[in-house]
């Protein structure tokens, strides 16, 4: 009975950005040598990278499922701005960024959503979207950064700074290798959990 | 003499004294429904009535402009945030929360009863099982932090199709959590009074609050604030009306009086002259006060112009005076003529008397006491005040030229002839009407308002409510019955692309009926849960964790229907007040369209719902036509008045000649200024037929005073230089008006200023009354 009337629009379209954002950065043979490594090199380095594909496999860990449920599909980044996300199993669907509007098409259906129209989205746009671009500014205008581990074996951590947000999520986790995000891990408040692993597109 | 000149003035005062405690006490409105009428048909009084207190009318648009957007956008939340403190204001909206906490309450709780996909094949296995794997999909797709929350107490989904419904599909953009324009120039906000919108005192307190706490809320941030709505228009009508009122009134009075002044260079005539306006006018606002229980401002401008004939009775006492003779004297020597020049202005008035439009009935009997109060005073009162031995300078001066020029005045009968027939053949050739049936002519909102409220209305995405389905029903149930049916009809309309959308009381509230039907279309408890376990077989979910839907089903199954009490305190309530309204016998509910393309195809959807009375109401439509009723009225009206002119002067003068004589000139004037301001683009109102009729009135004066008998040629110099001062100071009085933006008293000012001078003129011209001596 407590739920439902706590919830607007935004919060829901909110996870639809999580899932948008579960895009990994890819390969790209170019690596940053500085003399000491921290977030603004790996950002420089991620920065660098300007078009990528993968295949993606999600599981999203839910309360109210005895089993998890596994989505799997193909992740495809350009520079600056632009990711999609095409979820082939277990139905297809796909997400589209571009610039500040995402695409959702599902079964026929197309829905246009302008980012700034829905705040919390938008910090989750920012959240994988910046962190592909290297624009540690946007970043930090949404969360907290943290980073753990070495350029060989890192992890990002973003703690929203925004109540809005704080009230949905409570950290979002990016691992990676170089200038490759391999794992994106996003921990809801309420104990939920979803984790994507990107593996480079053979194709 | 001494004790009857006390008697006079004691009675004067005595009678001053009883009006100014009437205007005292008087209510000053600008309440732009007295422009509409009181017998209207059925959908009409439903219109009438809508403008007048509806929900339309309690609207209140405020745009933020001139400034960044994330400025714009934290003034609008803390404008919203002051606002919505605020007692005056049912709801106050700029996107922040489209749907309230309690909104979102009462839809979760009731969800069954109003849902319409409640039908009794939801809940079968086969349909309970199809729900329950597309909501597994719903879980791994952006909407699935939301299914996840709602899915143990609503697996059909039923409270997420409410919701979004009730958001309905066209919103404004948004930039910064709240409304703006598309072009993000505008943060939005929408207020709605609690008072109807009619009551102006109270709209325009809601507007200082809302500039108070705009005023607050930008600080110190560069940002201006934009009003519109029904409410802000008759609160700005008000002003304009009143100031242009007083202002004009001020102007012409000055003016006046400076030409009395010049003319009888005493300011105690001076004063004298204006007695009898003043009281007139005095009376006539405790007669209106008395007999409408308010004055429309619109009466008050009109104040002026009957500045425009009350003097003339003290100027023709004034002007006719000789030393030789005591002013009683010259009075009884006038009393016939002006007698029956007021008469004949009766008349003419009267026929606005009789008028269905308020505001005109009002004009009419304010004209009609206040002549009747200023005649008197000119007869009873201002003889006893005047000096003994009382004459004016002016007339010996004016008199030799002003004479000698009317008598060759007829030489010009020929031009004028021709100049009439012209005029008529202009009127009859140009084909067409004359007249504009466009209400909206008459606002006295200026067009730069009308655009703002049209941008802003667009850019909040506000119904534009041309289009209300209206059902009038005799109870609550039926009305509601009825809107059911119609909302089905226009979900047909909607689909076959004759409209975008509408809205319906019954969203908000179904009838106990079909509240029934959803209750009895939900399974029992034993057969609910056999079937949920059926369907769920095989799939993923939770052991028991659907035990709150079941449990809410069985709930919803019990609940007694809900009523209009259920909604108190929300949102909703307010929104189902617009729309379903108990009227004296019945109840209406109404129903408006957006983006109508195909009424035909709307009108025969709805064609096929039985229950209560019907009608597609295009409210546009409707106004125009009924201002075209009004106008046709006006017009039998006034042919009436003219012809009580002609009786009464048959009457009175008891020679067919005679009355063609005083009535030619004022026909000649009608025709020539209709056509002048034809010809100058004008279209013509129900205004300018009462200017035309106050032309009838005034100038029926003049030719009286030609046509009358002059026993010497003193005697006829003194009448026409009265009548060319009459006439300078009718001009001057309406001139005046003529300056005016607001409509009706530009209308009545343009009309009256140049048909006073035709009048005069052409009775000069036409005048047959040869010079005695």
């Amino acid at each position: 009975m407590t739920c439902g009337n706590r919830l607007a629009l935004h919060h829901l379209l909110a996870v639809l950005l999580v899932a948008a954002a579960g895009a990994g950065a890819f390969a790209s043979p170019v690596t940053a040598r500085p003399e000491s490594w921290g977030v603004e090199q790996l950002m420089r380095s991620l920065g660098q990278v300007k078009s990528a594909r993968g295949r993606f496999v999600e599981r999203k860990h839910l309360a109210i499922l005895d089993a998890p449920l596994e989505l799997s599909g193909t992740l495809v980044y350009t520079a600056p701005g632009r990711l999609e996300k095409h979820t082939l199993r277990p139905k297809e669907e796909s997400l589209v960024l571009e610039r500040d509007t995402l695409t959702v098409s599902t079964g026929g259906q197309r829905r246009t959503l302008v980012l700034q129209d829905y705040p919390v989205v938008w910090a989750f746009v920012e959240s994988i979207r910046s962190t592909l671009a290297g624009d540690l500014q946007t970043l930090n205008r949404f969360y907290e950064v943290a980073l753990e581990g070495t350029e060989a074996q890192w992890h990002l951590l973003l703690k929203p700074s925004a109540p809005k947000m704080q009230s949905v999520v409570s950290e979002i986790r990016i691992g990676g290798s170089r200038n490759w995000i391999s794992t994106i891990e996003i921990l809801e408040t309420e104990g939920d959990r979803s984790v994507m692993t990107v593996s480079r597109d053979a194709s | 003499m001494n004790v009857s000149k006390g008697w006079v003035l004691g009675a004067w005062f005595a009678f001053l004294l009883a009006c100014v405690v009437v205007v005292v006490r008087t209510d000053f409105t600008a309440d732009l429904s007295a422009f509409l009428p009181r017998s209207p048909t059925p959908a009409q009084e439903i219109l009438v009535e809508q403008l007048r207190s509806g929900a339309v009318s309690r609207l209140i648009l405020v745009g933020i402009e001139g400034g960044a957007t994330d400025a714009l956008a934290e003034v609008s939340k803390r404008l919203a945030a002051s606002l919505r403190r605020q007692e005056l204001f049912a709801l106050i909206a700029n996107g922040e929360d489209a749907v309230s906490d309690m909104d979102r309450d009462f839809l979760w709780r009731n969800r069954y009863l109003l849902s319409p996909a409640v039908t009794p094949g939801r809940y079968s296995v086969q349909a309970l099982r199809e729900r329950l794997e597309a909501n597994l999909h719903l879980l791994g797709s952006p909407v699935g932090m939301f299914v996840r929350r709602v899915l143990p107490n609503d697996p059909t989904g039923e409270f997420m199709a409410l919701v979004e419904r009730l958001q309905g599909a066209s919103r404004p953009a948004m930039q910064h959590g709240v409304w703006f324009s598309r072009d993000g120039q505008r943060a939005l906000l929408i207020a709605q009074t609690r008072a109807a919108g009619g009551d102006i005192d109270a709209q325009q307190r809601a507007l200082a609050v809302i500039r108070g706490a705009f005023a607050e809320a930008a600080g110190d941030r560069t940002a201006s604030l934009l009003v519109s709505g029904p409410g802000v228009f008759s609160v700005h009508s008000r002003e304009r009306i009143k100031n242009d009122a007083w202002r004009f009134a001020l102007i012409a009075t000055a003016l006046v009086a400076g030409l009395l002044l010049a003319l009888y260079r005493s300011p105690r005539v001076l004063g004298l002259g204006l007695l009898p306006v003043a009281s007139g006018a005095l009376a006539g606002v405790a007669a209106v006060s008395l007999g409408f229980g308010a004055v429309h401002g619109i009466t008050l401008g009109f104040g002026v112009t009957l500045l425009g004939e009350g003097v003339d009775y003290a100027i023709y006492l004034f002007t006719q005076s000789t030393p030789a003779t005591a002013p009683h004297r010259t009075l009884e020597r006038i009393w016939p003529t002006l007698r029956l020049g007021v008469l004949t202005s009766i008349c003419g008035f009267s026929a606005m008397l009789l008028s269905d439009f308020t505001g005109l009935a009002q004009l009419g009997l304010f004209s009609i006491s206040g002549l009747i109060v200023a005649v008197i005073v000119t007869r009873a009162v201002l003889p006893v005040l005047l000096p003994p031995g009382f004459s004016t300078p002016a007339a010996d001066a004016f008199g030799p030229g002003v004479v000698s020029l009317a008598r060759r005045a007829p030489l010009l009968r020929l031009p004028l002839l021709a100049i009439v027939a012209l005029a008529a053949v202009y009127l009859t050739l140009r084909g067409g009407s004359l007249w504009s049936d466009d209400l909206a002519r008459l606002s006295p909102v200026p067009a730069r308002d009308q655009l703002l409220d049209q941008q802003l209305r667009r850019d909040v995405g506000a119904p534009d409510v041309r289009y209300v389905v209206v059902a009038d029903s005799k109870e609550e149930q039926d009305a509601l019955e009825a809107s059911e049916n119609l909302s089905a009809a226009l979900e047909r309309s909607v689909r076959q692309g004759w409209l975008e959308g509408y809205e319906s009381p019954s969203s908000f509230l179904p009838s106990v009926r079909t509240q029934r039907a959803r209750q009895a279309a939900l399974p029992a408890a034993e057969t609910l849960r056999e079937n949920l376990h059926q369907a769920l077989s095989g799939l993923p979910f939770r052991p028991n964790l659907f035990d709150p839907f079941l449990k809410d089903v069985a709930a919803a199954k019990e609940v007694p229907p809900l009523d209009r009490a259920s909604l108190e305190g929300t949102g909703l309530a307010m929104r189902l007040d617009s729309l379903l309204v108990k009227r004296a016998n019945s109840w209406t509910a109404m129903l408006p369209l957006r983006g109508v393309s195909d009424t035909g195809g709307v009108t025969r959807e709805i064609g096929a719902v039985r229950e209560g009375h019907v009608a597609l109401l295009d409210v546009k439509r409707e106004s125009n036509a009924l201002y075209h009723t009004y106008r046709r009225e006006a017009l039998a009206y006034s042919l009436l008045g003219a012809g009580a002119i002609v009786v009464l002067l048959f009457a009175s003068l008891r020679s067919p000649r005679r009355v063609f004589d005083v009535l030619a000139p004022l026909a000649a004037a009608v025709i020539v200024v209709t056509a002048v301001l034809v010809a100058s683009g004008q279209e013509l109102s129900i205004f300018h037929l009462v200017g035309l009729l106050l032309v009838v009135a005034v100038g029926s004066n003049y030719s009286l005073f030609f046509d009358r008998q002059m026993p010497s040629v003193q005697d006829r110099q003194r009448t026409v230089v009265s009548l060319l001062f009459a006439n300078m100071s009718t001009i001057i009085g309406f001139g005046v008006l003529s300056f005016s933006e607001v409509p009706v008293l530009n209308a009545i000012g343009t009309t009256v200023g140049l048909g006073a001078i035709m009048a005069l003129v052409f009775a000069a011209i036409l005048s047959r009354r040869e010079e005695v001596g």
